[in-house]
């Protein structure tokens, strides 16, 4: 599959850095590189996500919500004219204790596209250990299908 | 049985579940109900208002601990891995989960966990959970 424009990955990075509000923004997402092939995300450290006391382990549930955001974010790029997506379900696995101060980086693809559902997978390491994944995961989203595009739809009320 | 009091103290210590401010509202050896409070940062579509997905999934986890091990010290029942299927759009409002324990080994336990808003019977989501006891 071809790389997508350089315009339309920075039109991606702006829409993800311009939603305002909300988790994604919270998570402080950054996009690394980005191609119809798949996406890698970094999540800065951030002790809000943690479970214990001296904030050095992070809880299940925000790589769970990391790899929901990124799967999104891997449709959006991969799939041509998506005006809603939802996720259908999630499996993920948590492979070791998630317990660093590093970056967490995520990679993610969607590896099969219908009409109505895109498959994803995704895995988790933190910055530096690609050789110790921490989280793997796998989704299916319900796609419905428009002339205008979720993307097209969120970016040209940006364009101003 | 632990008290609601003192589980919530050990919610609150807990700094991701102080993020996802809920708390602990019924409590037996195989159950837990819980209620979190909607946060800006819990959006996940900043059009329509919804809730993350992964703020579902990871509330219900956090309740499925809970009903696992209420009287963790340090930090919450380990997890293994799990699976959630989203039924209904999480809107702006409490959201409910109740987690019931369906098998508790010596070194495994089993959760299913339902949330859900305004009515029982309108299912958000519904997720299975592992736990690691040892």
């Amino acid at each position: 599959m071809a790389d997508i424009s350089k315009e339309k990955m920075e039109q991606i990075a702006q829409m993800w850095n311009a939603r305002g509000k909300g988790l994604i923004t919270h998570m402080a997402l950054e996009i690394e590189e980005v191609s119809s092939d798949g996406v890698r995300v970094r999540m800065p450290f951030n002790p809000d996500f943690c479970v214990d006391k001296d904030q050095t382990l992070l809880h299940g549930g925000i790589l769970t919500a990391l790899l929901d955001s990124v799967f999104g974010l891997a449709n959006f790029v991969a799939i041509e004219k998506v005006s809603t997506m939802a996720t259908l379900d999630l499996r993920v696995d948590y492979l070791r204790a998630a317990r660093s101060r590093a970056d967490v980086i995520v990679n993610a693809h969607c590896f099969r596209q219908t009409r109505h559902i895109a498959f994803n997978a995704g895995s988790i390491w933190f910055d530096g250990h690609e050789e110790a994944e921490i989280a793997r995961g796998t989704a299916s989203f319900a796609l419905t299908r428009g002339d205008v595009s979720m993307f097209e739809a969120m970016t040209k009320g940006k364009a101003s | 049985m632990i008290d609601l009091q003192t589980v919530n103290a050990n919610v609150f210590r807990v700094p991701f579940f102080r993020f996802l401010n809920f708390e602990v509202q019924s409590l037996d050896s195989l159950h837990a109900v819980a209620e979190m409070t909607f946060e800006t940062r819990h959006i996940g579509n900043p059009v329509m208002d919804h809730y993350h997905g992964g703020i579902i999934a990871s509330f219900m986890e956090a309740t499925a601990a809970i009903a696992v091990h209420p009287d963790f010290t340090e930090v919450p029942a380990k997890p293994i891995n799990l699976t959630v299927d989203y039924l209904r759009p999480g809107v702006k409002g409490p959201l409910y989960a109740r987690a019931n324990v369906t098998r508790k080994g010596r070194r495994i336990a089993s959760v299913s966990v339902n949330s859900w808003q305004t009515d029982q019977e309108k299912t958000i989501a519904e997720g299975l959970y592992h736990f690691l006891l040892v």
